[in-house]
């Protein structure tokens, strides 16, 4: 019998039916476990977790409605945009003094307006959510993914290479923490404008590059940081020592044997990020830096908190539709990271 | 100055300046109400009786402005059961940034407050309850000034018993120095003198002023005892209205006491209160001035015994202060407009005033770009005006006031006419522009228009206009602006824009502020567009402008009304929008609040505090 490796010696274990030992009964046991990877393991977990079940039930449920919203706006015959050719003049839907003359809230509720109309501006409020939680999903997707993709080679480039590259990249790392992203944005909005001011088109566009932009910039360096330390004791260890004694190419080392044990901490990290971003764009589009030409949760925040007094739901609408996106993202990251931690017991 | 737009527009008009004025209509000196009446004339005299807090909207009278006048009123002026006392909180959103120097003073809250209660001039304005127009009446002078045959002397007597705040009688020196100073632009750059004393008084554009120019001597003004003799280089009909500006009184001739640095800190009193703090931009503290003699004045009051200002409030806020009208809000006065939203229920509580102003906002085609009549047509029948008051965050009928001719009502011998055939004020219907672009084969012409990124009202009111302009057959390219730039850019006689948002006040009512201001041609090069903000550009209509100067005065009034509408039918520069309006809350206990309508300010001259 072969003790060279504990895998052997299961093997000839079960290869032979005679052997009934207690002890080789309970190796056996945690040789199953022992069978899995720690994401699998993490998404077993997970599966068992009921608060990330009903959060991602949730997620999905916003998402799709994000995805479809074209087709239910058409299908209500509702506009978020007031200059669409097809929607109601202002007048139609608004008294002189700027409130609604159908639905909420001086007017019983109607299915042309099924969550109301925003007042002195015009725009059906259901329509303007549903295009503002997808200008959220899509902002906070995409600059998760690619502050995701930044901090994660730049924590690995900083971590794995010593010396003179892991101090340039550690200095601009404590550089960006250091900047405030606020004035940045602050700075940069009036620039974007008066660069696009004849196509409105490319200025919408602009506005969400630079806010997805602004995001990632000011979003990698915590991942950065996180990486570049889990890479520093990792590069101490056996196998990556013994990979680059047999020469094991540079590349092969980062990507096959450090970025599968950086799973984790990376997943956290996006699940966590999400959130933060979603609430960062609401935040800088309700001080009017972010969006302008573009539906926004934040900037219906901005344009509900004067009719509060009278107009509860129109402020409502857009905090519930931010607090339920954040909160169950927020929830669903805590759940992904105690899955993925091996310390936490559930 | 006055031009306001689109952007300026959601802080309405405040921080608006009167504006420049070549000539005018009204015979002024020998006037006597009845003739002024009479000059006014065309049923546009103001009937409505307004009391205090008006629950309707009087759209009629609410843009009229103030063409009467009372040589003879004398002091004191008096108000049956008033009440001395108590302290009348003022409260805006507005900056009150602008300089409170007389000479440097040109700015309507400004000029409204430090007028009726602080500094003293030559004429004065006083709310007529009957008309609830404003009515010029004498101040330091006593009549409204004698002049020449031509208008190019005017003689004010200074009345006997005035005083500064010190003590020492205000004299004819002192007032004559006062008009001197207003010569100074350089010092005063602010100030209505750049736009009236320069231009129109004898040396006036050469004489840089006593601060810039110590050692110069100027022609203008003269003393001789208790007169002062303005000398005019050109006919000035109109010097009694810009006689009631606060720079055409009284500035003491002690260099100590009047240098221009430390006299913007704290000018001193002839009126019935006294600065007792001012910071600028924040606030300012007025107290009674027991050196005022209610006999020597024949329209300011002084029954509270003190008024006390904050600026830049937030107007979400102050809304609900004058609402709940608790405590130190029974005595508060919100002279920004009532926001859209709370205006129902302002309204209801009975203290809303409303009344006019005598501002004309509107939309001047770019006639290089634009020379089709047709195009301007289509578009008085495009524009979505209700749509885009709304949106703005305007109220229709009140703060925004439906219009037709340029000139607002109150402008003498205005009558009111349909610059475009069978269209009514605000009215729009997408069908007829669309038939009238195709019948001149412009259907999809590119209409081109600045909008401010960074502002809602802005944006709002583009999306609108995009709306309405494309329902009628336009092709609308909204060009991005911002807050910031979007004068500069409007002005830019070379931008790529064919229409143009813009506002004009008058400082006082008559057609010459009106017609040539904003139809004269301007030498695009050197000055750009100046006030004709649709660059139009016809030597035959310049030339009847000069006619309707050399007609005699009591012949303008008509004859300004003629012409607009003879270029409005013929040419159609501008399209205009609306008329401007005011929507002020007062708490329970003021009262004697009305609108003056020749600033859109509360009326001070006539406030008191009711407290039970």
């Amino acid at each position: 019998m072969s003790l060279d490796a504990r895998g052997e010696v299961v093997s000839d274990e079960q290869n032979s039916p005679l052997v009934h030992d207690e002890a080789l009964e309970t190796t056996a046991a945690s040789k199953e476990i022992a069978g899995k990877s720690p994401t699998a393991i993490a998404f077993s977990r997970l599966r068992k977790d009921k608060v990330a079940f009903a959060c991602t039930v949730v997620l999905l449920l916003l998402v799709l409605l994000a995805l479809f919203a074209p087709l239910i706006t058409k299908w209500f015959d509702i506009y978020w945009d007031i200059s669409d050719p097809n929607a109601p003049d202002v007048t139609d839907v608004l008294d002189f003094d700027g409130y609604p003359k159908v639905g909420p809230p001086f007017h019983p509720f109607t299915w042309d307006h099924p969550l109301g109309v925003a007042p002195r501006l015009g725009y059906d409020n259901l329509a303007y959510l549903l295009y503002g939680l997808r200008t959220s999903l899509l902002v906070a997707f995409v600059a998760t993914v690619v502050s995701t993709f930044v901090g994660v080679s730049l924590g690995l480039m900083a971590g794995f290479s010593r010396g003179w590259s892991d101090r340039v990249i550690s200095f601009v790392t404590d550089l960006f923490l250091a900047f405030p992203y606020l004035l940045g944005m602050l700075a940069l909005a009036p620039i974007i404008v008066s660069r696009f001011t004849t196509d409105l088109d490319k200025l919408a566009k602009a506005q969400l590059i630079t806010l997805i932009s602004v995001l990632v910039l000011f979003g990698w360096m915590g991942l950065t940081r996180l990486i570049r330390g889990q890479v520093l004791s990792l590069r101490e260890r056996e196998f990556i020592l013994a990979a680059e004694v047999i020469g094991v190419p540079t590349r092969k080392i980062l990507f096959k044997e450090l970025l599968p044990n950086l799973v984790a901490p990376i997943v956290v990290s996006i699940s966590l990020g999400m959130p933060a971003f979603v609430a960062a764009e609401a935040g800088l589009s309700f001080l009017g830096l972010g969006l302008t030409g573009t539906p926004s949760l934040g900037k219906m925040v901005a344009d509900a908190t004067p009719y509060y007094a009278d107009y509860g739901l129109y402020l409502w609408l857009p905090v519930g539709a931010i607090t339920l996106l954040t909160l169950s993202l927020n929830l669903l990251g805590d759940s992904v990271r105690d899955a993925f931690d091996p310390r936490s017991r559930r | 100055m006055t031009d306001v737009d689109d952007v300026a527009v959601a802080v309405p008009t405040k921080g608006e300046k009167g504006m420049r004025l070549k000539r005018s209509a009204v015979a002024v000196a020998t006037a006597s109400l009845l003739a002024l009446a009479a000059c006014g004339g065309g049923g546009d005299d103001n009937k409505s009786s307004s009391g205090g807090a008006s629950s309707t909207v009087d759209t009629e009278n609410l843009g009229n402005t103030g063409n009467g006048m009372d040589p003879t009123r004398q002091g004191p002026a008096t108000i049956d059961g008033a009440k001395q006392g108590g302290t009348v909180t003022l409260l805006t959103s507005t900056g009150w940034t602008t300089p409170i120097d007389p000479s440097d003073l040109y700015y309507t809250d400004t000029n409204s407050i430090m007028s009726s209660l602080v500094t003293r001039a030559l004429t004065q304005y006083d709310y007529d309850d009957k008309t609830g127009q404003m009515i010029l009446v004498p101040d330091l002078a006593t009549d409204l000034g004698q002049h020449n045959d031509d208008y190019t002397e005017w003689t004010f007597t200074i009345r006997d018993g005035a005083k500064w705040e010190t003590g020492a009688p205000v004299t004819a020196d002192e007032v004559a120095f006062g008009i001197e100073r207003s010569m100074d632009g350089k010092t005063f750059p602010n100030g209505p003198g750049l736009y009236y004393s320069n231009p129109y008084f004898l040396g006036g554009d050469t004489y840089k002023g006593p601060y810039t120019d110590p050692n110069a001597q100027q022609q203008a003004v003269s003393v001789d005892g208790n007169k002062v003799i303005v000398k005019m280089s050109k006919p000035f009909p109109d010097f009694p209205y810009y006689a009631s500006f606060p720079a055409m009184g009284p500035i003491p001739t002690d260099p100590a006491v009047s240098d221009p640095a430390k006299y913007a800190q704290h000018p001193l009193a002839t009126g019935p209160y006294k600065i007792s703090q001012y910071t600028i931009g924040k606030s300012l503290t007025l107290v009674r001035n027991d050196q005022w003699d209610p006999n020597t004045d024949p329209a300011r009051t002084n029954y509270p015994d003190s008024y006390v200002l904050k600026a830049g409030g937030q107007d979400a806020q102050t809304d609900q202060i004058m609402l709940n009208d608790s405590g130190a809000g029974k005595t508060t006065v919100n002279y920004s407009d009532v926001l859209a939203q709370d205006y129902r229920k302002m309204n209801d509580t009975g203290r809303l005033v409303v009344g006019g102003q005598p501002c004309t906002y509107f939309y001047a085609i770019d006639q290089r770009k634009v020379p089709d009549k047709s195009i301007a047509e289509a578009l008085t029948w495009a524009v979505p005006y209700n749509d885009q008051i709304v949106a703005s965050g305007l109220i229709p009928g009140v703060n925004a006031i439906a219009t037709q001719n340029l000139m607002p009502p109150g402008v003498p011998g205005r009558e009111p006419y349909d610059p475009v055939e069978g269209h009514g004020p605000f009215q729009t219907d997408p069908a007829k522009a669309k038939q009238i672009l195709t019948d001149s084969g412009n259907l999809g012409y590119e209409i081109k228009f600045l909008f401010a990124t960074d502002s809602d009202t802005s944006v709002a009111s583009k999306d609108t206009l995009v709306k309405g302009l494309e329902a009628a057959g336009f092709k609308a390219t909204p060009v991005a602006s911002t807050n910031a730039k979007f004068v500069a850019d409007r002005d830019d006689v070379n931008g790529d824009i064919n229409l143009r948002s813009y506002g004009w006040c008058s400082d006082w009512p008559s057609g010459s502020t009106w017609v040539p201001t904003i139809f004269q041609s301007t030498d695009l090069n050197e000055v750009g567009f100046g006030t004709n903000e649709s660059a139009f550009n016809n030597p035959e209509v310049d030339q009847k402008i000069n006619d309707v100067f050399t007609l005699p005065t009591d012949q303008q009034p008509k004859a300004w009304n003629d012409l607009e509408k003879e270029i409005m039918t013929t040419y159609l520069p501008v399209v205009p929008r609306y008329y401007g309006g005011v929507a002020l809350s007062h708490g329970s206990e003021i009262e004697g609040m009305n609108v003056d309508n020749t600033l859109g300010m509360p009326t001070f001259r006539d406030m008191w505090v009711n407290a039970g």
